[in-house]
Order: structure tokens, then sequence, then C-alpha cells
């Protein structure tokens, strides 16, 4: 075992994955001599040549397009928008092409794009963006948001594997910041299964991406206070683990739900309302949201600090709720 | 050439205060003042001064992100743009938006987003707006031979072209999108030639050459001016910095470097204007002078000016209703 | 002054930079945006300008050294005053693997959560969780009205309630070997008994005011009357009416004795129904004599023996044990001199019969036989005082003591 950052382990899932299966290309801007915008794919250009690392025009729509286009033929592309932010280029492609293709006439399309979101960099309002609402709402798609260097591997593997369109948002705040030890060689983590970070009995934290490293730190600090809270790793959230989720609130009876993508219609919404609705008599509070707010994601540090959840805020709802 | 002195002199000045006011924002990102990401214009500051020069006030003009010569021309001050790198709430977006994402209507400045093209679309728009209001003014949009490749291009291009809109695109083609040349990114030597494609003249121009770009926009806005519709002019030129400063551009051989520092747009002013005895050494001080005043007046501005409330972030989301 | 020289972030994933190169040494003068020293990232490798004009007066981090993004690598002393304003850019980045936040100074405004709703005219707020909980452990909205609340507003939480239900449940603490013990499930009566008695004391603030009666009279009339009774009636003249007639003629006068509480408004009843408690093989059973302020003396003997008769033949109907408004219950039966006994809800009040014994009483200073008997009265301090309560069991001895045979043929 190695210790891997959180890009490091991507790299090194694309990079087995391309040994284990010669189905499995890379296509996007920069993705080749260069690396990548955030070197994420580095070096494998070098190992596999121009062919598997293809860099393309800035031309979303023809990357998700073309893609797809590979995909139907029995390749195992990998695409990579530089930001998450630019994914909305190649929306018509996703939900429309990609996403509706097996229902309709039963042609598996196994695409994975990745794209690398999130704010905390002061990226301003085009390089910081969540879009993972946005595709939450498309039956047809899977989607993925490892918090972790092991999960992420393990995660990306399991999408490239996977015989349907999944969108895999990795979060650039993780890509250096976090490290842990990795396992070397071929493991998968599924999809569809979240996992529980943190025990706790008296409530759940149910989050994923960068804030679970925030939501952590924030169980860390009611701890002190006699506050014990679990914290569940959501993983994948298209489709949602409804039976961890279940378990975690029929244990805990109070639900925090934390995400970095705004608040209104964001996957929170969706949590919330479905416990309400399968869980309503395991509930002993309100189902409390902790979101950005509701504006673009502005560039300034102090209001990116005012915009964004932090550990404290966090921690703040983590009380208010054990008070309830 | 039909410029008069003085007009020659302001683009002079506006040429050298884009790379001065540059220059400065290069340093202040190193020194780890600047928050966000710096995206440079050095070594192509001659497309968006001399387009700006050769356009009317009212003209709008849809700028990317390397355009700060067309912004300094049209009268934003150093100050507002060193604010706005900065962060601070008296920037242009109030703290919201960084690097280079200004715009002002008063000043005929349409705010760019950093998804490419998208203002392609959206000069059409604007000179479908000049036309239905009976207006004899035009658009411009500002991109690079990047951009072109994407769908938007196109759709703007025809769009424009079918209705012979009062449009002007202009690609400054700086060899590099990010890391890739455009050789590997597009099977033509000459975005101009893409004109063809809409039927509406394309023409290749010498990025670095002021006077070069401002007859060719001038020529070009007057065919607009008429009702003759769209022109696509394409500026030569070479991106002498990396994609962003924390992009150390590697990728571009060092010899075609030194090449375009010979062909440096100041450079070939200078020269111009030196033999037209249009700039004497005097002079030229006198500008260098007021310029660094300026910059240095500017940082002074910006640096003192306080960064936004955390509270800011919620204001303005929506545009109250009238 | 002195002003400090800062690993910058270059580039928005960049979290560390090494210092590749001092281009000036310790001591040596810097002019401002002069290179001072050459660093590499992930991402790029650059020259830092010097921040300002001044002395390079110590290099904190060295060459070959990697830092975290916004680490002071050295100090410059400057000739000017400190004029700049603060940097935009955040200072030194918290190294915390799992908490990968910037440094956050100021305080955060959070939104309170909603209060939890009042206690409303109906009763109290309860979650989906606490009304589920109490469901399935058979705890009635009355029990959950006295559960007391640690959460938002006094609201009983889940924890709140584990407590009463821990507390509730008898603690089967000692363990005996199974051969000397018997374990008896209990019934269905058994269990409905122990609801309703532990209902009663959660619910109800119980004070129990004890009087002596001197019913030598009612004696007196029973001994007259008895022999006839049987051959008239075909059963036996009990002392039971005799006690509730008196506590009948008591409850006339003081009405709010005759009451039940609701919410926060008490409820006094224009009829008067008296349970009677009927002690079972298996239990206890309280049939109800309804509309006993309108029998006449026989007339309620008949229906208390009724009433018994057809509880110990489990012969009642379920109406029959609905709508008591006060309750008699009879512990002297068995030769007991007085009880405390517990009130059934919602009532407030209830009498208990001591046994009637001849004990040697004090009258006008001289010493008599009489037949006597204690009386207790169990009340619900919510809705009556101990004045009240005292006059009203006072009222009811006047009435045995100065027992008219009259009476008995009304």
């Amino acid at each position: 075992m190695a210790v891997l950052t959180y890009i490091e382990a991507i790299r090194q899932a694309m990079w087995e994955e391309m040994k284990r299966d010669e189905h499995v290309f890379i296509l996007g801007e920069d993705v080749g001599r260069y690396g990548g915008a955030f070197k994420a794919t580095q070096s494998l250009y070098q190992e596999f040549g121009p062919d598997r690392v293809i860099d393309t025009p800035i031309s979303e729509s023809a990357i998700v397009g073309a893609a797809i286009g590979a995909a139907l033929m029995g390749m195992r592309p990998v695409a990579e928008m530089q930001f998450a932010d630019f994914i909305s280029c190649a929306f018509d492609q996703i939900v429309n092409f990609a996403a509706k293709s097996y229902y309709r006439w039963g042609a598996k399309v196994p695409l994975v794009i990745r794209a690398p979101s999130g704010g905390g960099v002061h990226g301003g309002p085009f390089h910081s963006q969540n879009p993972e609402g946005w595709f939450f709402h498309v039956p047809g798609l899977k989607v993925v948001a490892p918090s972790t260097p092991r999960d992420a591997k393990g995660l990306l593997k399991a999408a490239i594997r996977d015989d349907n369109p999944v969108i895999y948002f990795e979060h650039k705040l993780l890509y250096r910041r976090i490290k842990e030890e990795v396992d070397e060689g071929d493991y998968i983590v599924p999809l569809g299964r979240a996992d529980i970070k943190r025990e706790g009995k008296d409530l759940t934290v149910l989050t994923y991406g960068a804030m679970l490293h925030a939501s952590i730190e924030a169980a860390q600090k009611v701890a002190d206070e006699g506050i014990d809270a679990q914290v569940v790793d959501l993983r994948t959230l298209l489709p949602l683990d409804w039976e961890i989720i279940q378990e975690c609130v029929k244990k805990t009876n109070r639900v925090l739900i934390v995400h970095e993508d705004t608040k209104t219609g964001g996957i929170g919404a969706e949590l919330a309302a479905t416990i309400a609705d399968q869980t309503f008599e395991f509930l002993d509070a309100p189902i409390r949201r902790v979101a950005s707010l509701d504006t673009p994601v502005p560039y300034s540090p102090p209001l990116e600090e005012y915009f964004l959840p932090n550990p404290k805020k966090i921690a703040a709802a983590m009380r208010d709720l054990a008070r309830y | 050439m039909s410029l008069d002195r003085k007009k020659m002199l302001d683009m002079y000045y506006h040429l050298r205060l884009t790379r001065a006011l540059e220059d400065r924002v290069r340093i202040l990102y190193r020194q780890g003042k600047i928050p966000g990401g710096v995206y440079l214009s050095t070594g192509q500051e001659a497309i968006s001064v001399g387009l700006t020069h050769a356009l009317e006030p009212e003209d709008v003009i849809a700028i990317s992100y390397r355009d700060l010569g067309a912004l300094l021309t049209r009268g934003m001050a150093p100050a507002s743009v060193f604010a706005q790198y900065l962060g601070k709430i008296t920037s242009p977006t109030r703290g919201k938006d960084g690097s280079l994402h200004i715009g002002d209507l008063k000043l005929g400045i349409i705010c760019p987003v950093s998804i490419l093209a998208d203002n392609i679309p959206v000069a059409a728009g604007i000179a479908l707006a000049m036309k239905l209001m009976g207006k004899k003014n035009i658009s411009v949009a500002l991109f690079g031979e990047g951009a072109s490749n994407r769908g938007d291009f196109h759709e703007g291009l025809n769009l424009a072209s079918v209705k012979k809109l009062p449009v002007l695109y202009v690609c400054i083609n700086n060899q590099f999108a990010y890391s890739t040349p455009l050789s590997t990114t597009m099977a033509i030597k000459d975005v101009a030639t893409r004109a063809a494609g809409y039927n509406i003249p394309g023409q290749v121009l010498d990025g670095n050459d002021i006077f070069a770009v401002h007859s060719a926009v001038a020529e070009a806005a007057k065919r607009a001016r008429q009702g003759e519709g769209p022109t696509l002019l394409e500026c030569k030129t070479m991106r002498m910095t990396g994609h962003s400063e924390h992009d150390n551009a590697n990728y571009i051989p060092k010899n075609l470097l030194e090449q375009w520092k010979k062909k440096d747009p100041i450079l070939i002013m200078e020269k111009h204007l030196t033999e037209a005895k249009v700039l004497t050494k005097r002079l030229k001080e006198e500008i260098t002078s007021r310029i660094a005043k300026g910059i240095e007046e500017g940082i002074k501005a910006a640096e003192e000016a306080p960064l936004p409330k955390g509270e800011e972030a919620e204001k303005d989301v929506y545009a109250p209703s009238s | 002054m002195k002003l400090e020289v800062i690993m910058p972030r270059m580039g928005e994933s960049v979290v560390e930079g090494t210092v590749v190169k001092w281009l000036k040494s310790e001591g040596d003068r810097v002019e401002k945006d002069e290179p001072l020293v050459e660093i590499s990232t992930d991402k790029v490798d650059t020259e830092i300008p010097a921040p300002a004009s001044g002395i390079l007066t110590q290099i904190v981090v060295h060459e070959g050294e990697t830092i975290q993004v916004g680490t002071t690598m050295a100090y410059l002393e400057t000739e000017e005053a400190a004029e700049q304003a603060p940097m935009a850019a955040p200072k030194k980045e918290e190294r915390v693997p799992t908490a990968p936040q910037p440094s956050r100074k100021e305080e955060v405004k959070v939104v309170p959560l909603i209060e939890a709703p009042a206690r409303a005219r109906e009763g109290r707020f309860y979650s989906p969780l606490v009304r589920s909980m109490a469901k399935a452990e058979g705890v009635s909205l009355e029990e959950l009205e006295s559960v007391p609340g640690t959460g938002q507003g006094e609201r009983v939480t889940k924890a709140d309630l584990l407590r009463f239900l821990e507390a509730k449940r008898p603690q089967p603490t000692i363990e005996y070997p199974a051969e000397r013990v018997e374990i008896m499930a209990m019934g269905v009566m058994r269990k409905a008994i122990a609801e309703h008695m532990v209902r009663s004391v959660h619910t109800s603030a119980h004070v129990t005011t004890v009087s002596e009666a001197d019913v030598s009279r009612a004696v007196a009339t029973r001994e007259k009357l008895k022999d006839e009774f049987l051959k008239r009636e075909g059963f036996a003249l009990t002392y039971t009416p005799f006690f509730v007639s008196c506590a009948i003629r008591a409850l006339k006068e003081y009405p709010i004795i005759n009451s039940s509480l609701d919410g926060d408004n008490i409820i006094i009843k224009k009829f008067i129904n008296v349970g009677i408690a009927v002690a079972l093989e298996k239990g206890l059973i309280v049939p109800v004599v309804k509309g006993a302020d309108e029998k006449s003396f026989f007339g309620l003997a008949r229906a208390i023996h009724d009433l018994s008769e057809r509880a110990r033949h489990k012969k009642l109907h379920p109406d029959d044990v609905h709508g008591g408004t006060f309750t008699v219950t009879n512990p002297g039966m068995f030769g007991n001199l007085l009880g405390t006994p517990i009130i059934n809800q919602p009532q407030v009040a209830i009498l208990a019969i001591g046994a009637i014994k001849k004990r040697a009483v004090v009258i006008d200073d001289a010493i008599a036989i009489r037949s006597m008997s204690f009386l207790s009265l169990s009340y619900d301090h919510r809705v009556l005082d101990g004045a009240l309560a005292g006059m009203f069991l006072q009222r009811i001895v006047q009435f045995l003591e100065e027992f008219d045979s009259g009476w008995v043929n009304l």
C-alpha cells in the first residue's frame, strides 16, 4: 500500500483500467502531453500514446458526443471536462443522447465523464460550481462523488466498468489536500453504496465530496460537547443508497444533510423528501440542511467563505439539531 | 494612413498601459496577493487596443478574457481592474467575480464568462438589437482560435450571416488553446477560411501590428454599418505567457517565443511612430512616467479598498422589478 | 516595518510549493518587485518578486524545503511605515488532512432552527418518532402529557420518552432460581388495571385525607331492616348503600367533587354516577350506578347488588363500567381499617370505607361503645384543595352520624 493523494488515486485508477482493458481510452482538453489542467492524466500519454490519450479541441459537446459514439461501438471512453462548470456545453449530449439510449433502444453507453467540481479555491462563478444536481435529476445517468483517495480509485474503476453513462465529480479542493493509504492493484468500490465514515448515535450527517471532511471536522468539534454524530459518505448520488440512509435514520432519528451545491433543488431536497416519506415515524426532529447559498459562487474570499458551508456552520447546525 | 497624431499617441498610450498594468498583475499574483487565477494578454495587446480605437464609442464589444486593452481604451480605471483581481468591494463586480470578467454597459463592454465562444451568438443578438432599434452601431465579439472550435461559433456565425447582422467577429489566433497547439485542434491553417462556410468575408491579418488591426476593423465596421453583414477577421499573434500564471508553458518551444519577441506589438508600434516622427524620446519618457503613476495610484487605491463583507454574497441575485 | 514573504498559491488545486533557490542572501538589499526566490509547485516553477524594497532580514524556509501555500518564507525589513492594506489572499492554510478548509476567521451567522412548537391548546407537540414509540409502547396521550421534556421548548425527545419508559417498567432486577419462583403472565385485566393505575398516579396529584365516623345510627337502621329486606328483596342488605347514599348527599352540596379535568378546564357534572369497586378473583372492576342521585335508598341498594353480582359472574355490559363521576371502594369489607385509594380517572376523588368496628369513644366526657368506621378520601390536588376536600369528607361523616332511618323510605 502506498500513500496517495486523491488526484494520484484517480490517475492510478485510469492507469490500471487502461492496462486491464484496451477499450478504455481518454479524451479531453489538454489531457495529453500536458497531462490535464490539474495534471490528473499526467504520464498517461507517455505510457499509452496519443491514440488512447486524446487531446481534443475546446468542444465539450463533441467530446461527449464522440465518447458516446465510441461507447456504442464497445469502447470505454473516459472523457474529461476541464472544469465541471463547462459540462453545461455538453449537457444535451449527456441528458438526451447518453442517458436515454439504453431505455429507448437497448444500446449501452459505457461512458465516464470526469468533472473537476467544487469551490473553496477562489475560482469564481465559472471554476467553482457543483453541478451534480443537474444530473441527479436525469434517469439513466449515474452520478458519483468520491471524498477520499481510496474511494476515488475504487469508484472510478467501477464507473469505467459500468455499462451506463457515469458522471464522476471529483472535488478539486481535495486533489492535493487529502492523502491516505490506497491499495495498489485491482479493487472496486461498487456504485450505489454509501459508507459510514464516522459512527455516532445522536444524529446522522448525510454528505459527500469535500463536505465529508468538513462534516467530520464538525463532528469532532461537537463530540467534546457530548454530541455524537454519525457521518455518512453517500459516495454515489444516483442511485442513492436508501438502505443505509434508512438504517441511519432509524438509528439516530435526527438527520442533517450537508452539501456544497446550492440549497434549492439540491440533492438534499430529495433526501429530505424521501426520508420524510419513508421514515417519518422515526424522526425526532426536522430534517436540516446545510448547503451553499442560493447565489452564484462569488470570487472574493470573504464572499466565498460566506457562501460555502464549513465545519463551523455544520457544527452549529449539529448543535441546533441535537438541542431540538 | 488616415490616423492623426493625437489618435496614434492615444493608441500607443493604451497599448503601453495594458502591458504595464498586466505586468503589475503578474507581480501581485506571484506575491500571493491575488486569490484567484490570472490570464494575461502579453504579446497580443495590439488587437484589443487597435480594434477599440477603430470603433465608434456606441459600438458594443463582447470581450474575452485577454482583452484588457478594450476595457482600458474605453476608459476603465486601472484601480477598478486591480480591485477586480484583488477581490475588493470597489471592483466592477463588487468582488463577486475575478480575473478579467469585467463589463460595463455604459462603456459598451459585455462581461465575459469562462465558457469560451458563448459571446459569439450573444454578439449576434446585440447586432440584431441595433438593427431592430434603428441604430447605426455594430457589435464585435472577440475570441480565440480555440473557442472557434466550439459549436456556438458555428451557430452564431450562421445566424449573423443569414440575417446580415452588423457584427464583427474577431478571432485572436494566439497559437495555443491552453497547452494545445492549433495544428492539433483544427485541420485548417487559418480560422478565417471558415468564413466561406457562411458566405462572409474572412481576412487574415497581423495582430501584432496595431495599425493593421485598426484599418481592417475600420473597414469591416464600415461594411457592417452599411448593412453588408458580418466579417470574420483573424488576427495572428502569439500568447507570450502561459495560459494562466500558474502554467509555465513549457510546451511552447523557446525559439518560437524568441521569434515572436522580435515582433512585439509595442516595438512595432514604436518603430512606426518614431519613423513618422510622432514619438520622441522625451514624449516616450513622459508617457512612461504617466503610465507608471497611473498604475501606482490604481494599485494603491485598490489595495486600500476593503474586501466585501460576507453578507454581500447574498445580494443582487435578482434584479429588482421595475 | 517587518514584512512577510509568503508562498503564493499558483493554481486552484495547489497546496504546497518548494523553495528552489534564494536569489538573495540574508542581509542583502532588495528592490520592490525584484526577483527574490525561485519556487516550484506541482504546476509551475517561477520566480517570486519582492513585495517591497528593503533588507532581507531572515530566510525562514531554506532551499529544498516544501511548505504550504500561504506560509512565510522570509522576512523583509522595509523603510516604509505600514501602508499596505491587508492581503486579499488567505494567509496560511491550516494543515489538517481531514479538514480541507481554508482558515475561517469570521463568526458565522447561523439561522436558528425553527422553534419546536409550543404547548398547544390540544396538548403538546410530539415528533413523529415520539408518537410512534408511544404507540408501540402503549403510552397514552394523557400519559405522554406527563412526561417531562428536555428538548427545545420542553419538547419531549426520544431520550425523555426512553427515560419515562424505563421508569415505568417494573424493575426486573433480582433474579431467582427458576425452581423457587412461579412466573405468571399478566392477563388482559391485570394489564389493564396496571396501566390504568399507573396512568392515574402519573396524571393526578394524589392526596388522601382520613376521617372517622360514628356509624352507630346506620348500623342500628340496618339491624332493624335487614331481615325484612332479605325476605323482600332476596339478598342481604350491606352497609355499602348507607355510605354511598351519604356520599351522594354530600356530593350534591359539593358539586366540584363530582367533576373531571379536561386540559385546562374543570368539567363539573350535573349528574352523579357512582362507581363501586368490586373485588374479583383475578382483579377488580368498577361498575357504575348511573343516575345514583335519582335513586331511592332501596333503589341504590338494588343497583349496587345487581352490578356486583353481574361483575362477579362476568355479566357486565361494556356500558356498565363507563361514565362514573365518583367512586366508592370498600377495603373495610375484609376487615381493614382504612385505605388510600387511587383515583379512578378521569374523576377527581374516590372514597374508601374502612371496617366498622365497635370502639370505646369519648362522648361528652363519658366513654361509650360505638360502631366506628374510618373514611379516607383520595383527591386530585390539581382540582381540589385540602380545605374543600376536608369539608366534603366531614359532610359525609355528618350524614352518616346523623343517619335518619326515615331516609331509607324515601
